[in-house]
């Protein structure tokens, strides 16, 4: 166990930033002890899809598919679900260092290039597996490739030379390419070699002795037998035997000339005490800058000589000191580090209440039983992953099913509005034509929680719907609102019956929506508990939700402020806010006056059926009831006159039905 | 003449010059030419200097590094000097030097010496005088035809091919480096002349080539050939794509020359992160050597110069078929080699993140590549004017075909 728990530089790790986020995949290039004595970690950071844009994403999946047409066609044929699994596993390295402390790491994996020859599928079987093929730059927010180029061209390439001969060398012999200093097949045998040199050791230790410079140095016989005995006096010995052509007697006369017996000193014998002490006065200074050192230290040597002797000198006591004092400073450099299992609890995780289940079905893969249960998404909407689930989600950033998937499963659960796996959809799954874009923007309108959903039909959508009456049944889709349309169809149908009968119309008649002081003095006389002044403060806040709408060409929704639609009786809402019924909402901001503010509104509303709007139902045919129930935006033409009659206040409620969630 | 021995012993000639240990790439650089000389010294103190023919290079001249380089860049590297950067900032930006290939003080010279062994050796090759050519001076793989690159700056490599192409039809260019070869797979990218092959980690890693897709253009089309990985490569998986893979190649390419490029930052390494053993590393020389082609073996990178003196003499000891023992003769760097003052290094327990259905896909698609190959490619008989061979001397009468 101790090994998995062990971490080193270079491994691939989970790193917990937050407790309800997924985890952070990083590399571990340095571990630092800090003077606290905690253990920092600089780290490589990688991303996941769910970090980087939109925009960019569609970029890599064209440089997925460039490559997917060399991988093997086996591993291109993956399914929805697969695919959206495989999404989770990739990642994109960045050269982005980061320091953390160590204790949130909470796990290995393993992070690798990508091959083409890889089955992506090998991905998918493996946990804790992850890939990467590009290197992404979170400052200039760009994707590349990370592959170097052997470039082409005569700038490049070397000339070849024609082949000569294939059989050999016929050549006379090569003047000059190089110079034997060793001959191994020549008359001695080993032992003759191994006299020589013993003998040569002799002459050297004698010169020493003779040499008073030596001999003040090394008063005792040994250690000038030991400095005789260094390597250049060994390879000078064989030196000299080659050049003497193997002859033992040639050779030694040549160890004794006429000036003295021979002495072979190499720089760690040569400098003396005071040209020592320069040197490492001068190390500490400039450090291993061996041009400033000869330039302040010691002109007399050459830089040949100075990094000579600075490698011996590596092997003195003095340094092998140094060294220690060296090591004991790079004691906070760690090589690995022991994390032991992270067993605190998460705060996400919901305490279990006599150990029922008491709640909603796991988000992820709609189990209803599990030993431990996580909240999950923003906290208003009480949604909860099984322990596996969320597991999959602090390690791979997404749930288990791709969106439409869960749509399909979720087909007897309410709509819970958008979530945040809408972004991850698929390319092609084609969630719903109407979608596009629609609770991105309702957010962005209203600032409103997350479930604030509506459709928005852009001028384009409405287009289609009417064009390509071939792949697209309106009534067909909008009874099955679950079924996964075929996007790239209505596209390509779209695009071909536009260019067959360029004079479609594409005008549509402008939606008539009530001005905004119409539907501010409707709102009065609503609330007529509403004071002028908080009416005025909210307006302002609704008026600029009110032009973005427009603008962007929305219906009116009232998605904004006070003014509430509901998924489920979409009939209510702008039927009876027409005839001036009561519809009460919330969990009762109106009781305290408080200034209606669009972010704290709730969703959830109840329609509350009075008797009076029992009579009005009654009244209405009811095939426009349904009409109505179609339409519920719309105005209902067929309206009993009497109704238009703002009603008399005394029919309003004064108290607002409290509704807790 | 060639000694062709199978059962391991060779003739191997030995190039070294006692200058090379004493350049000096910079403060904090990780190339240390030093690592030439405390190998060199360890050959000495184990015996094996005795037991081979050993040569001291002559510098190579810059009409020689012409052959493959440049005129104005080696033109450049002859001029730069530490004291007159400031005049050639233009040129340093243009021929990339300065960061990782720093000007250092007897820069030019350090390039003649590497460049004159790997010539010499191949020289030496050529002449059928010798099994295997050793230089641990060259193997510079990443310099360009014009541009400096990963401490790197003339291509020992390629000039010494150069020279091999000449009386050999068809050489091998093995890289064990942990780095991709691109230097010498560029200067030989679209000849069929020329076989590289390089095992190299890949991904997020200098030099940034060395894709599986890379196998070569024109007429070079499927003789470049890239094994990338991953990080931990140990010596059992290693053994197990290298052996293949150079099977399949010699028996496909035939060459009747190769050159092994033997960069020891393959094995635990400052720079590197494979974690190969001296053994691991060397078991690809053991088997390159079965082929009973002549060698001429490179140095490379390798930036834990204890590792490297290492894995260089156990390396020399093979290519001598000679066993050494385990424990370090004394030598002048003796302490370098502490705590343990043994050849042989153990094995890390980084991950290692290759796994075997990785090498297998890779190892087949690199199969289905070779099979593109004809067997054996011949070239041409290029027909040579009479004069130029009785002209003499060979390598200047080659040099330049454009005279003939």
């Amino acid at each position: 166990m101790a090994s998995s728990n062990m971490y080193r530089i270079g491994d691939y790790v989970y790193f917990e930033n937050s407790p309800s986020n997924p985890y952070s995949i990083r590399r571990i290039e340095e571990l630092n002890k800090t003077s606290s004595g905690n253990v920092e970690a600089k780290v490589i950071c990688f991303y996941r899809r769910r970090d980087i844009s939109n925009s960019l994403l569609l970029l890599a999946d064209k440089h997925a598919k460039d490559m997917e047409e060399d991988m093997d066609e086996a591993s291109t044929d993956l399914s929805e679900n697969e695919r959206h699994q495989l999404n989770h596993k990739e990642l994109y390295l960045s050269r982005q260092l980061d320091s953390l402390p160590a204790t949130y790491i909470r796990g290995k994996c393993s992070v690798t290039l990508l091959n083409e020859t890889e089955d992506l599928k090998s991905y998918l079987n493996k946990s804790d597996t992850f890939f990467y093929s590009l290197v992404y730059d979170p400052a200039q927010k760009t994707l590349l490739a990370d592959r170097g180029e052997i470039r082409v061209g005569c700038k490049y390439q070397a000339e070849i030379p024609p082949l000569i001969n294939e059989n050999g060398y016929d050549g006379k012999e090569d003047e000059s390419r190089e110079e034997m200093v060793w001959n191994p097949n020549n008359e001695l045998s080993k032992q003759q070699v191994d006299q020589f040199m013993v003998i040569s050791r002799s002459v050297g230790t004698f010169a020493r002795a003779l040499d008073c410079n030596s001999s003040i140095r090394q008063p005792a016989l040994h250690v000038s037998a030991a400095a005789a005995s260094r390597d250049i006096t060994l390879f000078h010995t064989l030196t000299c035997l080659h050049k003497n052509k193997y002859n033992i007697a040639d050779a030694i006369s040549s160890l004794v000339p006429k000036t003295g017996p021979m002495l072979c000193k190499d720089e760690m014998e040569d400098w003396s005490p005071s040209e020592a002490n320069l040197f490492e006065e001068a190390l500490e200074k400039y450090g291993k800058d061996f041009l400033d050192i000869k330039q302040d230290f010691l002109p007399w040597k050459t830089i040949a000589s100075i990094v000579e002797y600075y490698y011996m000198w590596k092997t003195s006591d003095r340094y092998v000191q140094q060294k220690k004092l060296k090591a004991a400073e790079a004691e906070g450099k760690l090589k690995q580090v022991y994390i032991p299992n992270y067993n605190k609890p998460n705060p996400n995780l919901i305490k279990p209440v006599n150990g029922e289940s008491n709640g909603k079905a796991c988000e992820g893969c709609f189990c209803t039983s599990s030993f431990q249960w996580y909240t999950w998404g923003p906290p208003n909407m009480g949604c909860r992953l099984c322990a596996t689930c969320w597991m999959y989600w602090k390690k791979y950033g997404g749930l288990k099913m791709p969106p439409s998937s869960r749509l399909e499963r979720m087909h007897n659960h309410k709509i819970k509005g958008t979530d945040k796996e809408l972004r991850y959809r698929p390319p092609n799954s084609g969630v719903a034509i109407v979608a596009t874009g629609g609770p991105h923007r309702a957010q962005r309108i209203s600032h409103k929680t997350k479930q604030a959903f509506f459709l928005n039909a852009t001028k384009l959508t409405r287009l289609a719907r009417r064009l390509c009456n071939e792949t697209f049944s309106i009534r067909h889709y909008s009874r099955r609102p679950f079924e996964a349309i075929n996007i790239a169809a209505i596209k390509a149908e779209c695009q071909v019956r536009l260019s067959s009968s360029p004079k479609v119309t594409t005008k549509f008649p402008q939606k008539k929506w009530p001005p905004l002081s119409v539907v501010v003095v409707r709102l009065l006389t609503l609330r007529p508990q509403l004071t002028h002044q908080s009416v005025k403060k909210s307006l302002s806040k609704i008026k600029t939700s009110v032009e973005v709408a427009t603008n962007n060409n929305h219906h009116l929704l009232p998605s904004s402020g006070s003014l509430k639609r509901s998924h489920h009786n979409g009939i209510a809402g702008q039927k009876m806010g027409d005839n001036g019924s009561i519809y009460r909402v919330s969990n009762g901001p109106q009781k305290k006056k408080r200034c209606l503010n669009s972010t704290d509104a709730s969703d959830d509303m109840l329609f509350v059926c009075t008797d009076r709007i029992r009579d009005i139902r009654k009244r209405i045919k009811s095939s426009d009831q349904r009409s109505a129930a179609r339409k519920p935006t719309k105005f209902l033409i067929n309206m009993p006159k009497f109704a238009m009659k703002p009603p008399p206040t005394k029919h309003i409620n004064p108290e607002p039905i409290v509704i807790d969630d | 003449m060639a000694l062709s021995n199978p059962g391991g012993s060779r003739k191997v000639c030995y190039y070294y010059d006692s200058d090379i240990g004493n350049n000096y790439y910079g403060q904090g650089h990780p190339m240390k030419p030093h690592r030439i000389r405390m190998t060199h010294n360890l050959l000495l103190n184990y015996g094996l200097y005795r037991k081979m023919e050993i040569y001291r290079p002559h510098k190579c001249n810059a009409e020689e590094m012409s052959r493959y380089h440049s005129d104005d860049y080696i033109k450049f590297l002859r001029s730069i000097r530490p004291d007159n950067m400031s005049e050639y900032t233009k040129q340093m930006q243009r021929f990339n030097v300065g960061e990782d290939c720093p000007v250092f003080d007897g820069l030019y010279e350090f390039c003649q010496l590497s460049g004159g062994g790997s010539i010499a050796g191949a020289v030496k090759i050529n002449k059928h005088q010798t099994d295997i050519a050793i230089n641990w001076a060259g193997g510079l793989h990443h310099a360009k035809k014009s541009e400096a690159s990963g401490f790197c700056y003339v291509n020992d490599i390629v000039l010494a091919i150069l020279e091999l192409l000449k009386y050999h039809q068809r050489v091998l260019y093995i890289d064990i480096d942990i780095h991709h070869g691109d230097g010498v797979e560029e200067a030989f990218y679209t000849t069929d002349r020329v076989m590289t092959v390089s095992f190299h980690k890949y991904g997020e890693y200098f030099p940034g080539t060395g894709d599986l897709r890379d196998i070569g253009a024109g007429k070079g089309k499927y003789y470049a050939l890239n094994f990338p990985l991953r990080d931990g490569m140990d010596d059992e998986c290693y053994e197990q794509i290298f052996q293949p893979v150079i099977t399949k190649v010699m028996e496909y390419y035939q060459p009747s020359a190769v050159v092994l490029q033997c960069g020891a930052d393959s094995l635990g390494d400052r720079l590197g992160c494979f974690n190969l053993t001296v053994k691991g590393h060397a078991k690809c020389l053991e088997y390159v050597k079965k082929f009973n082609v002549p060698i001429l073996m490179l140095g490379g990178g390798g930036y834990t110069i204890r590792n490297v003196a290492r894995c260089w003499t156990y390396e020399t000891a093979v290519a001598l078929g000679q066993e050494i023992p385990n424990e370090l003769p004394y030598n002048d760097y003796f302490e370098y080699f502490g705590p343990d003052f043994k050849l042989h290094i153990s094995p890390s327990n980084m991950s290692n993140q290759n796994t075997m259905e990785y090498l297998q896909k890779i190892r087949q698609r690199l199969f289905e590549n070779l099979r593109m190959l004809p067997h054996a490619p011949g070239v041409q008989m290029q027909d040579i004017p009479p004069d130029a061979v009785v002209s003499g001397s060979d390598d200047e009468a080659m040099d330049d075909p454009d005279k003939k």
